[in-house]
C-alpha cells in the first residue's frame, strides 16, 4: 500500500532478504499506528493538500474504541474532521468533503485525545497486571460504503512502537515499514488497557472506571497501585468499589497505606476502611496521626469504629495488637452440624475459620476445633470430642516473639487470644505472623 | 548512663533527618569531584576560588527544583520529560546521560584504581574486584544496608578542612579570592575556563538531578512533608560545597604554594593531606577517596540504569529478575562492565579521564537544566508550586552560563586553544 513502486520493494527485499511473496503481503496490511497517522497531509474532495493530522479524538461516551474524529492543522487553525467524512487512508487521508465544511476545532470537552492523553503516558495493564508506558497506538481500520472506521486494536509498549517512533521522518516510510516487521509487536489489546485520570470531573465525562482492575486479586491491585504516583494512587481507590478498594488497601506496603488514606476525603476513607479487617484498619489507623484517625472513626459505622477502637488501644507489637476480632465461637455443647451452620453466616475471613472455638457461658475460652475433624465427624458429634489438646492460647499482652514461637513449636493454624479472665478477645491467623516476621527481614 | 541515652537520641534524631538530599550531596563529592577540586587548587590556586558562591546558590536552586517536582508529582525526571515532551527527545536526552554517566562511571574506577594503587594494589586486580563487589552489592539487593556504611565513611571529607586549617593557608587571601569577582581576561585562558565548566560540571551533576528526585519519589515525600526536604536539600549543599572549598584552599596551600602544580596520580594529590597526616597523608587520601569512588559507582549505574528505563518504558528495578527485566541489567551491567574495562587500558591519564568527564558534565547540564525549568513552570504540572521569579532567574542565569562557557570553550579548542 504504501510500498509503491516496484523499484523501492525490490531493493529492500534485498536488504533484508524477504522472499516476494511475503514482501506483498506486507502491502496489503491494514493496519496503522497513530505515529503514522499523525502528521499525515490531508486531501479534501477537491484533492487539495489542506493541512495535517495532529490529533485522533474518541468519544468515550458513544464507543471506547472507535476514532470519532480527527484534529487537522490548517492554514486557518485547527479543524475537526469527523471521521465519517474520510473516505479512507492512502498515503494521506482523503476527506470526502471540502475544507470549508470542517468546523474548527473547539475544546477537547468529553474527548479523549489519542496523542495528549494516551502516547507517552502510564497505563495499565490489567491482564500483564502491571503498570506500562505506550509507545504507540495500533487501529485497525476498514472502509464501509465509502467511510472510514479506526478503531483502537491495543496499544503498543515495546520496542516496536519505540522504533517506530524514533525514526519515523528519519529513514523513508517504506524502509521503515520493513524494518519494524521484523520486531516481534508487544501489544497490549485495547480491552485490556485501564486508563489513570486524576481529575474526578474528566473520569466522569470520558467514562473512566476500573472494573478491569477491580476483577484482579487485591494483591495484584496493590503491587500495580504502588507502582504508580501519589495523587494516581489516590484516584484508583476513589474509583474502585469500597469493598476492593478496603482488600486492596490491606495489601499495600504501610508506608503506601498511610499515604492513600491520609489524601483521600475523610468519609470515603471511612467507607474503606469499615470495610477491612479490624485487625487490619487499626494497625492503619494506629499509624495515622490522632486528630486523623479520630477524624475517620467519627465518619465510621457504630458497630466496626467500636471494634476498631477497642483494637486501637492495644499496643501495635503485642498479641492483642495483632489479632482480629472476627472469628467463630460456640458454646462447649454444640454440636459438628451447629459449626457447619456457623461457619455458613460467617462473614469474615477465611483464615480465621480454620479453627471452631469453644466457650462456656462467660464467654471463657474453653476447646479448639480444627475444621478438618468436623468436615470429618458425623453432624451429630459434640464439638467436646473432637478438641483438640493441649489448648493453646495467648495473653492479650503477648509479644510477638512469644506468640511467633508458639505459632512455629505447635504448627498452629490459629491462635486464641485471651484476657486477665481467659475470656476469647481474638484470634491470630498465620497471615499476621507472616507479615510481622517479613517486616523483619 | 543518662549522657549515653542522650548522645543516643541526638543520633538517631540526625539519622532521621538524614535524607535523600544529604545523601545526593555525599555521592556529589566523588572521584571526579574530589580529582577536579584537587587540580583546580593546585593549578590555579585561588584564582577560582570565586565560583564556590555562584556554584552554591545555582546548585540549592537546582536540587530544590528537583526535590519539589518529586515530592508534587511524585514522578521522576525521566518519566515526566517523557509525558511532557514525547519518546523522540526523551531518548536523545536519555541517550545524553548515558554517555556522561558512562564518563562519570569510568572516573569513579579511576579513583578505585588510583586509590588502590597507593596501597600497592595494582588497578588490574583492584578495578575488576571491585567491579564484582558493586555488581553483586545491587543484584543481591543489599545497596540499603551498605548505604549505611559508606555515608558514615563519608564523614572522612571532615579531614579535608583539618588539614586545610593546619597547612596554614592565606586565610585572608582565601576569603577576598571567595568574593571577589575575576576579570574577565582570565576566560580567554584555556585551562582555567576549562576548569570552571568542570567545577560547575562536577558540582552540579546531571545525573544527580535525576537521582536526588528520584530518592524524594521513592521516600515517598509529599506536599506535605515537603519542607522537611527542602531543609535537608540545602544542608546537602552547603556542606558539599564548605567541602570543596577547603580541598581547594588545602591543595592550594600545599600543591599550589610549593609549585607542585600539575596532578598526574593519587601520589600527587595525596600531598595536600601532609599537614594533617605527614607521611601517611596518602593512608588517610586513599581511603577516602577509595569510600568515595566505591560509594558513587555503587549509585551511578544504578541510577543510570533506573533513568534510562523509567524514560524509555522499559521494565526496572532491583526486586525484579534478571528475566524480567533485561533491559535494565544489561544497561546496569554493561555500564559497570565497560567502564572498568576503559581503567584497564595500560597508560591511561586517569587524572585527566576524570577530570574530562566532569567537564562533559559540566556541557550537558544546560539541557537538562532546559527541561527542568519548563517542567516546573508547567502550571497543569505543579499548580501553586511552580517556581519563582528569583528561582527562574538563577536556574536560567546557570543554563545561559553555562551555554556560553561551553561555547567559547569550543571556540577555543577550534582555534587551537592557547592555554
Amino acid at each position: 500500500m504504501l510500498v509503491s513502486d516496484s523499484a523501492t520493494s525490490s531493493w529492500l527485499a534485498l536488504l533484508f532478504w524477504i522472499p516476494r511473496r511475503q514482501l506483498s503481503m506486507l502491502m496489503i496490511m491494514s493496519t496503522l499506528s497513530l505515529s503514522e497517522l499523525l502528521g499525515l497531509t490531508v486531501y479534501d474532495s477537491t484533492g487539495a493538500a489542506s493541512g495535517r493530522v495532529r490529533e485522533a479524538a474518541l468519544v468515550p461516551q458513544e464507543d471506547r474504541s472507535r476514532v470519532s474524529s480527527l484534529i487537522i492543522n490548517t492554514r486557518s487553525g485547527s479543524r475537526t474532521l469527523p471521521c465519517s467524512a474520510v473516505s479512507g487512508i492512502d498515503g494521506g487521508v482523503r476527506a470526502s468533503t471540502t475544507a470549508a465544511e470542517w468546523n474548527p476545532a473547539s475544546g477537547a470537552e468529553g474527548q479523549f485525545l489519542l496523542s495528549r492523553d494516551l502516547l507517552d503516558q502510564q497505563v495499565i495493564d490489567v491482564h500483564g497486571r502491571k503498570v506500562v508506558r505506550v509507545n504507540d497506538v495500533d487501529f485497525y481500520q476498514e472502509t464501509a460504503q465509502n467511510r472510514l472506521v479506526l478503531k483502537i486494536e491495543g496499544v503498543d509498549v515495546g520496542a516496536r512502537g519505540a522504533i517506530r517512533r524514533l525514526l519515523k521522518g528519519v529513514i523513508p516510510l517504506a524502509l521503515l515499514r520493513m524494518l519494524v516487521q521484523r520486531i516481534p509487536p508487544r501489544e497490549i489489546p485495547w480491552e485490556f488497557v485501564d486508563l489513570i485520570e486524576t481529575d474526578p470531573a474528566r473520569r466522569v465525562k470520558l467514562k473512566i472506571s476500573h472494573e478491569r482492575l477491580a476483577k484482579l486479586h487485591p494483591a495484584d491491585i496493590a503491587d500495580i497501585v504502588e507502582e504508580l504516583a501519589p495523587n494516581e494512587r489516590e484516584a484508583v481507590f476513589e474509583t474502585l468499589d469500597e469493598e476492593v478498594a478496603a482488600e486492596a488497601l490491606e495489601e499495600l506496603e504501610p508506608k503506601f497505606q498511610k499515604a492513600v488514606v491520609e489524601s483521600l476525603e475523610t468519609d470515603r476513607a471511612a467507607d474503606i476502611v469499615e470495610e477491612m479487617e479490624p485487625d487490619a484498619a487499626a494497625d492503619l489507623l494506629g499509624d495515622l496521626s490522632e486528630d486523623r484517625t479520630e477524624e475517620i472513626l467519627v465518619q465510621m459505622q457504630p458497630e466496626e469504629r467500636r471494634e476498631v477502637a477497642d483494637l486501637l488501644e492495644f499496643g501495635e507489637n503485642t498479641a492483642a495488637g495483632r489479632m482480629t476480632t472476627e472469628y467463630i465461637a460456640l458454646p462447649v455443647s454444640a454440636s459438628a452440624h451447629d459449626a457447619i451452620e456457623a461457619m455458613r453466616n460467617f462473614e469474615g475471613r477465611m483464615e480465621s475459620m480454620s479453627t471452631i472455638f469453644l466457650t462456656d457461658s462467660n464467654g471463657t475460652l474453653a476447646g479448639t476445633v480444627p475444621l478438618v475433624k468436623i468436615a470429618m465427624a458425623k453432624p451429630e458429634t459434640p464439638l467436646l470430642a473432637l478438641h483438640q489438646e493441649p489448648l493453646i492460647y495467648s495473653r492479650t499482652n503477648a509479644k510477638e516473639k512469644e506468640y511467633a514461637e508458639l505459632f512455629d513449636k505447635y504448627n498452629l493454624l490459629t491462635l486464641p487470644v485471651v484476657d486477665d479472665h481467659n475470656r476469647l478477645v481474638g484470634v491470630i491467623t498465620p497471615d499476621d505472623v507472616i507479615n510481622m516476621l517479613r517486616a523483619k527481614l | 548512663m543518662r549522657f549515653l541515652r542522650r548522645w543516643k537520641t541526638q543520633i538517631l534524631l540526625f539519622f532521621s533527618v538524614v535524607g535523600p538530599g544529604f545523601i545526593t550531596a555525599n555521592v556529589d563529592n566523588d572521584a571526579g569531584g574530589i580529582w577536579t577540586y584537587s587540580f583546580a587548587g593546585a593549578q590555579f590556586g585561588h584564582a577560582l576560588l570565586w565560583t564556590m558562591i555562584p556554584i552554591t546558590v545555582a546548585l540549592i536552586v537546582v536540587q530544590e527544583m528537583c526535590a519539589r517536582m518529586g515530592a508534587v508529582t511524585g514522578k521522576g525526571l525521566s518519566d515526566l520529560i517523557r509525558e511532557e515532551y514525547g519518546l523522540r527527545i526523551t531518548f536523545l536526552m536519555m541517550l545524553g546521560i548515558l554517555i556522561c554517566n558512562f564518563g562519570n562511571v569510568v572516573a569513579e574506577f579511576a579513583g578505585i584504581a588510583g586509590s588502590m594503587e597507593l596501597f600497592g594494589v595494582s588497578k588490574y586486580t583492584s578495578v575488576p574486584i571491585c567491579a564484582v563487589i558493586v555488581w553483586l552489592i545491587v543484584v543481591k539487593g543489599q545497596y540499603k544496608t551498605v548505604e549505611k556504611v559508606f555515608l558514615a565513611a563519608s564523614f572522612f571529607y571532615i579531614t579535608y578542612i583539618v588539614a586545610g586549617v593546619l597547612a596554614k593557608p592565606a586565610w585572608l587571601d582565601a576569603l577576598t579570592a571567595t568574593v571577589t569577582l575575576p576579570r574577565l581576561a582570565v576566560f580567554k585562558q584555556h585551562s582555567y575556563l576549562y576548569m570552571v565548566i568542570g567545577l560547575v560540571g562536577t558540582t552540579i551533576a546531571p545525573w544527580m538531578q535525576f537521582y536526588l528526585q528520584s530518592s524524594v519519589v521513592e521516600k515517598g515525600v509529599t506536599r506535605r512533608q515537603y519542607k522537611a526536604s527542602q531543609l535537608d536539600v540545602v544542608v546537602g549543599c552547603i556542606f558539599t560545597d564548605v567541602v570543596a572549598w577547603f580541598i581547594i584552599v588545602a591543595c592550594a596551600a600545599t600543591l599550589y604554594v610549593h609549585g607542585h602544580r600539575d596532578i598526574r596520580d593519587a601520589t600527587d594529590a595525596a600531598q595536600a593531606l601532609r599537614p594533617l597526616a605527614g607521611d601517611y597523608a596518602y593512608i588517610l587520601f586513599s581511603l577516602g577517596l577509595f569510600n568515595a569512588s566505591l560509594f558513587a559507582a555503587s549509585i551511578l549505574p544504578l541510577s543510570t540504569a533506573y533513568t534510562v528505563c523509567e524514560g524509555l518504558g522499559f521494565e526496572s528495578g532491583v526486586g525484579m529478575k534478571f528475566s524480567e527485566a533485561p533491559a535494565f541489567y544489561w544497561l546496569y551491567t554493561v555500564l559497570i562492565v565497560a567502564g572498568g574495562a576503559v581503567i584497564l587500558v595500560p597508560g591511561l591519564p586517569l587524572v585527566k579521564i576524570s577530570v574530562l568527564s566532569q567537564v562533559v558534565n559540566g556541557g550537558v547540564l544546560p539541557f537538562v537544566l532546559i527541561f527542568m525549568l519548563l517542567l516546573i513552570n508547567n502550571k497543569e504540572l505543579m499548580e501553586e508550586h511552580v517556581n519563582t521569579r528569583s528561582f527562574n532567574f538563577i536556574a536560567w542565569a546557570t543554563t545561559v552560563v553555562m551555554i556560553v562557557l561551553t561555547a567559547l570553550l569550543v571556540w577555543n579548542s577550534l582555534r587551537g586553544g592557547s592555554s
